[in-house]
Parts: C-alpha cells; structure tokens; sequence
C-alpha cells in the first residue's frame, strides 16, 4: 500500500538523532514489548501479515509514536483480530471479562531455552520451485509502476525505474500473498539503481542503491 | 486464528487510536496484563527474552564476525560465500540472519544498509538496532542523500568512493564488513573486534581504530 510507512525519499524528517548509547532498550517498557513480540504470536500469522498491520497504523500515531509503542500497537491489531482479546478488554485495560479465556499460561523459558529459540528462528525463506528464473544476472529490468492496496516491497521510490540485475537470490516467500496468509515462493534477486535513475539531484553521482525484488515487480527492460 | 482483514485492523487501529491510555508504558503493562491474565505468555519467559538481547545477544557478535575475517583469510572467504554458515561456525546464526549477506567495503566502494520500509535489521549478530535507524529521518534519507546522512555521522565520503546504499526489501540482511584499520597487523582477534564499532557493521561508521 502507498502507506506512511513506504518512507524512502521522502524529504522534511530533519536530522537524524547519531547520538546513541548503544543500550539496546532506553525505557523498561521497550523490552517487554520485545519480548511480548518474541513469545506471544496468534497462529497462523507470518512476519508480511504483522508488518502489514503495522503500516495500517494510522499515520498520525505511525510517525509520531515511540518505535517500541508501535510494536505494541501492532500486536494488540493481531491479537484483537485473531479473538485472543476484545476491544472492550483492551480499552478497560484488564481481561476478565470471559472467564473462560483464562488458562494456565505456558511454561516459563530460561535464559538457554531462549538462546536456543534465537538460534533455531534463523527461517529460511527460500524453497524450490518448478519455473526457471525469468532474469539472469547482468540483465536490465525495469520495476513495476504501481504498487497495490494490500502489503507490497516494491518500494514507491523504486517504481517504473531502470536497474540491472545484480544476484539470483533464490525463490522466496512471496511477500504480497504470505500478507493473506498464502505462502508462494517467487524468483528473488538482488537489483542494482544508478542513483541518478532514482533521484533528480543525483546526477552524474556514481553512488547505486540496491534493492532485493521478487520477479512479479519486474519486467525485461 | 488470524484472519488477514486489513479492513479490520484498520478499524482495530482506530479504536486503539481513541482508547488506549497515551503513555506507552501503559499500554505495554496493559498488553502483558492482558496476555498473563488470559495464559497466553509466561512473564519470565519476557524476562528472559529480555536478557538475552541486553546481556547475550549484541553488536559484539557482529564485531567478532569481522575480528576473524580480518584475521582468518579463509574464514573471511567463507563469511563472503554463506555468511549464514560462517556466523553459526560461532554460534550466531539466529533471528533474522537465515539470508545475510555481507558486504565488504574498499578503498573505493562504502556500503551502507537500511530498511526504507519497515525496520529490517539482523538481530542475531548486531542486536536491537539503535533507535536513529528505526526513525524516519534515517529510514527517507539513507536512499537518497547517503553522503549528506554519512556527513551527521561524522563520515567524509571522498568523490573517488561509491557508495553502495542497500535497501532491506526482502529476507536478506546486510552487515557491512568495515576496512581493518591501518597499523594493527600484529594485534590479536580479541583486539580487533575492541576496534569494531556497531555503526560501522551498519555503515554509518568508516575509519575504525582512531581516538
């Protein structure tokens, strides 16, 4: 979607905040919403789904909302929508209201048990399928022009633009339909923009910007 | 189950917009209230998560990483080749590095990642990103004016570099492999990883080793 979230390019934030401890979290609530995010996921729901929730966020609590907070907002979306908790609930701040609902909760994990999930969460997204990729690399492609209403990685910046094929990455999970809960694997490769392709001022820059495209986005040049 | 109705979630965002209290720390104590209440997550266990990305899991794996390309030719080759495979040599492979990549600058050429999109970063060797990559001001910018966002950091580009700007848009994730600093031939792996900073796994750091 053409979303608040699509942010490449855009001009007006200001200048960046480099100043940064190096703590991981700043405020305590920050690393309950991580771990919230870590452990408690509705089933069936895939990593394009949660980002698709968070982009329709409405823009005004998007950019203006703690980055740790928007994670929280985006889960209460998943929750609420799978039935794991009412509106009512979360606007009356307790559960409680359906007894039934309250089980015993699962078993605590120790710090190796989570070590161990981290090590064993490295998902591959990458399958084989039967078509051959349509692109090799060194080929030129140009990107789609429009994007569509529903989750998409093509970003607006890089629309109806001219690049060159740069690495086959693999068929991977097919971000636009794994949003729907579908899970499609779709050619993947890396794609290589002049950034004078991109942007008016870049002119006879020899700078590039790189971008990871499954082959729907993309036709022969 | 998950429905996958954005037209709801939009409407869910809405009444979150009217209903939740305003501070964040309430409404992440309301979300963990409301899991606990109904059995869905066991709080040691966000404990837990907790710890292990504040005392485990850092940008000091990321550093070890580049300690050992620059120490072992043939451990670098295989990091350029399946980093993910190179990583679990070490025990880092995990969240979100299934598909990393590593991308090494030169004399010539300056690598710099982003996620324009969402927050796109890999977890398991550099930790939770630091929150300027998370904001908009870097997420519009980095694309589009990489010299002038590598100038707030304190990076001078010179016309003879390219910079490589890589932007997150799928499973992959990029860590930049930083130049080994001038003069540290004799210095041991534990040494040089002291010399790797966090930024310049992101590429927003260059010349590493200068006080």
């Amino acid at each position: 979607m053409d979303g608040i979230h699509d942010l490449g390019g855009k001009q007006g934030y200001g200048p960046i905040e480099v100043n940064d401890d190096g703590d991981p979290f700043h405020e305590e609530w920050e690393g309950r919403e991580w771990g919230i995010a870590q452990c408690a996921r509705t089933p069936g729901i895939t990593i394009d789904w949660w980002r698709h929730c968070r982009e329709l966020i409405m823009p005004i609590d998007y950019l203006g909302r703690p980055y740790f907070d928007s994670w929280a907002q985006t889960d209460f979306s998943t929750y609420i929508e799978a039935g794991w908790m009412t509106l009512e609930e979360v606007a009356g701040g307790k559960g409680g209201t359906d007894d039934a609902a309250h089980g015993e909760p699962p078993a605590a994990m120790t710090l190796q048990q989570v070590l161990q999930e981290d090590h064993d969460h490295a998902h591959r997204f990458d399958g084989d399928i039967d078509a051959a990729p349509a692109f090799s690399v060194g080929q030129r492609v140009v990107t789609a022009s429009h994007g569509h209403a529903g989750h998409t990685r093509l970003p607006q910046y890089a629309r109806g633009r001219t690049g060159t094929v740069q690495a086959y990455n693999g068929a991977h999970v097919f971000p636009d339909l794994s949003a729907q809960g579908i899970e499609v694997h779709q050619h993947c490769y890396n794609v290589v923009f002049a950034a004078s392709e991109l942007w008016p001022e870049a002119s006879g820059s020899k700078d590039k910007v790189c971008l990871d495209l499954w082959e729907s986005y993309l036709s022969e040049a | 189950m998950t429905d996958f109705d954005a037209g709801k979630i939009a409407e869910i965002h809405e009444h979150l917009h009217s209903h939740l209290p305003s501070e964040s720390a309430l409404r992440v104590k309301a979300l963990e209230t409301l899991l606990v209440d109904k059995g869905l997550v066991n709080p040691q266990t966000i404990d837990a998560w907790v710890e292990a990305y504040t005392e485990e899991i850092g940008p000091k794996r990321g550093a070890r990483v580049v300690a050992r390309a620059w120490s072992d030719p043939e451990y670098r080759k295989r990091l350029l080749e399946d980093a993910p495979a190179a990583i679990d040599e070490l025990g880092y492979l995990g969240k979100a590095t299934a598909h990393l990549k590593v991308v090494e600058n030169t004399d010539t050429v300056h690598n710099l990642v982003v996620c324009t999109l969402c927050s796109c970063y890999p977890f398991s060797i550099l930790g939770i990103a630091p929150a300027w990559y998370k904001a908009a001001a870097y997420r519009s910018r980095a694309v589009r004016d990489p010299r002038g966002v590598l100038a707030e950091f304190g990076v001078e580009i010179g016309d003879e570099v390219e910079v490589r700007v890589w932007d997150s848009t799928a499973e992959l994730r990029y860590l930049v492999m930083p130049q080994r600093p001038a003069g540290t031939e004799g210095m041991s792996e534990d040494e040089l990883a002291e010399l790797v900073t966090r930024n310049s796994m992101i590429g927003t750091d260059r010349v590493l080793g200068r006080e």
